[in-house]
């Protein structure tokens, strides 16, 4: 818990990355969302602008959740690292807390972004919000164990950066957070295989589900995403574990 | 007494280079054990194997009977570490550093409150425990980094370079209270590059080169272990005649004599405290006033230059 405490402590004292994200959501919608739905009139997305303010927000939880694995350099950095590993506290709950942290800090950060998507879509089916938001929990868990460990992967926060960016190029663009899955497969086959199995296209299609927004978008069993979800969840945290043991204890990190 | 630390064959490895090598050496419980040299000698990272931050790459050491490398986590239940550098990058200010330091070190709610009162009282941070970390000074950040250590009370502290920019007022108040922190019961490792701070405050001190350990022992035997390494220099009212200086010269504890002026009398000597009551005698005896007598003992620089060949800043530039 207090591991969890802190990271989340840590995230609300970058008062000028809350400030500036927050205002790229809102211009997204204001702008990019509305004026690019004037320009989408398929049979496939009724209101593209309701889709793509569902997507958004969780491609904001997303980038928050990232953000973990750039605090990683900054501790290392500055030494933080060895204070941390030499607490009382064991590997495992270390990662899990730092996952866990990671994630429950982008959620509370997103939490408003969120409201504001569920006021301008402008319905709710409540069980299945509550479902799509857990879904969405662990989905932030997840991202966040996934930058810890490419973070102590990558020696450079520079090739990290990079690295995050191609990744953000490839994870949310071939993912169907901006467009249906029956779009992205007419344009390439493969790219809508790879979108079936992406955590984002998960979170993206439980969060619309949740939010009513199947009315827009079906998809067929929400389940199967959910499960993708809980896996990509379980697998990061888990590698993390063991990531984490083998290149921050052998040093590799000094 | 039992020792608390029994460090075997401990090595570590960066690429090529061995920062830590081959590390043999017990830990007394109850002692303040001064590991001591220069900076890149190793031994920040014999502290971070210890603490189990790092792996070591052959060997281990085993902490209050937990083996570092099989049971990590009992041994961090032990340890309490003040680093080197103040690691307080991601909290606001010196109250939250030690609050939540004490909360991860398992202090109740309401023990804890008084606890962090009193021990940033003790390091003198209380009137500043609401400033921002960033703005606190390199002294006000140590000793915020003490108040870790003191608040934890851990059966086994690890104290690196305590008191580095730190003034002088300040280094005596560390100090003390490293020695009150070792009569509650704990044992202390101080790693240190202060000569003066290892002679003060530690019951054995270590010395480490190039990863090796040279040699441990009290301050007292290692400088004992000079030869010659007392010096006495006696003034005398008039000539002190040959017979004399022969004498002198044919004591088995007389390593030299040097005679600056026929008044003037410097001796290299071994066993100082057998000897000199001799030496006092004999020109007592042989009726030659002295009219000063001043002794001057070998310091823990003198011991690590005659360990390693170089002054401890000649090492560090060697280092460099």
């Amino acid at each position: 818990m207090l591991v969890i405490e802190r990271d989340v402590r840590l995230f609300f004292q970058y008062k000028f990355l809350i400030i500036m994200r927050a205002i790229w959501f809102v211009s997204q919608i204001a702008f990019f969302g509305l004026i690019a739905s004037q320009m989408i009139n398929v049979s496939a997305v009724a209101d593209y602008f309701r889709y793509y303010v569902g997507g958004l927000s969780v491609m904001t939880l997303y980038s928050a959740a990232i953000f973990i694995g750039f605090d990683i350099y900054e501790e290392a950095e500055h030494g933080v690292f060895e204070y941390l590993l030499s607490l009382p506290v064991s590997r495992r709950q270390l990662v899990l807390g730092r996952s866990i942290g990671g994630g429950l800090r982008s959620f509370i950060y997103v939490g408003p972004l969120i409201a504001i998507s569920l006021f301008v879509i402008g319905s709710l089916n409540p069980i299945a919000f509550l479902i799509s938001l857990f879904a969405l929990f662990l989905f932030s868990f997840g991202v966040a164990g996934m930058s810890i460990t490419l973070a102590v992967m990558i020696k450079s926060s520079d090739r990290f950066d990079i690295l995050m960016g191609v990744l953000d190029a490839l994870i949310v663009r071939l993912s169907t957070a901006m467009y249906p899955l029956a779009i992205v497969q007419v344009a390439n086959p493969a790219y809508g295989g790879a979108a079936s199995f992406n955590p984002v296209s998960f979170a993206s299609d439980l969060f619309r589900w949740g939010t009513g927004l199947d009315k827009i978008i079906t998809i067929d069993n929400p389940l199967l995403p959910l499960l993708g979800i809980v896996a990509f969840f379980g697998f990061f945290t888990l590698f993390g574990v063991v990531i984490y043991g083998k290149r921050i204890e052998g040093g590799a990190w000094r | 007494m039992a020792p608390i630390i029994r460090i075997q064959n401990l090595t570590k490895k960066f690429g090529d280079v061995a920062a830590v090598d081959h590390l043999t050496m017990d830990v007394e419980e109850g002692e303040i054990l001064g590991l001591l040299g220069p900076n890149g000698a190793g031994k920040t990272t014999v502290i971070l194997m210890l603490a189990t931050v790092i792996k070591p790459t052959e060997g281990t050491a085993l902490v209050g009977n937990y083996d570092i490398r099989k049971q990590p986590d009992k041994v961090r239940g032990l340890l309490g570490i003040g680093f080197q550098e103040p690691k307080m990058l991601w909290v606001a200010t010196p109250w939250d550093v030690v609050n939540w330091h004490a909360k991860v070190c398992g202090l109740s709610t309401s023990d804890r409150k008084q606890r962090v009162k009193d021990v940033l009282n003790a390091v003198e941070m209380w009137d500043a425990r609401k400033k921002g970390v960033h703005n606190l000074s390199g002294g006000m950040r140590k000793r915020v980094e003490m108040a870790k250590v003191l608040i934890q009370r851990p059966k086994i502290a690890i104290v690196d370079e305590p008191t580095a920019q730190i003034d002088i007022v300040g280094k005596h108040k560390i100090w003390n209270m490293l020695l009150e922190l070792r009569d509650e019961g704990s044992t202390i490792i101080l790693a240190t590059n202060e000569l003066y701070e290892a002679d003060q405050l530690s019951d054995r001190v270590g010395i480490l080169h190039k990863g090796k350990l040279l040699v441990c022992d009290t301050p007292k035997k290692l400088k004992d272990s000079i030869v010659g390494g007392d010096i006495m220099d006696i003034q005398l009212e008039k000539d002190a005649p040959a017979s004399l200086i022969d004498e002198l010269k044919g004591m088995k504890e007389v390593v030299d004599l040097m005679q600056v002026k026929p008044t003037s009398v410097r001796l290299y000597l071994n066993m100082v405290e057998e000897i000199v009551p001799r030496i006092m005698n004999l020109f007592s005896k042989r009726e030659v006033p002295i009219t000063s007598v001043r002794m001057s003992e070998p310091s823990l620089d003198d011991v690590f230059a005659h360990y390693t060949g170089l002054t401890i800043e000649e090492a560090q530039k060697d280092k460099e």
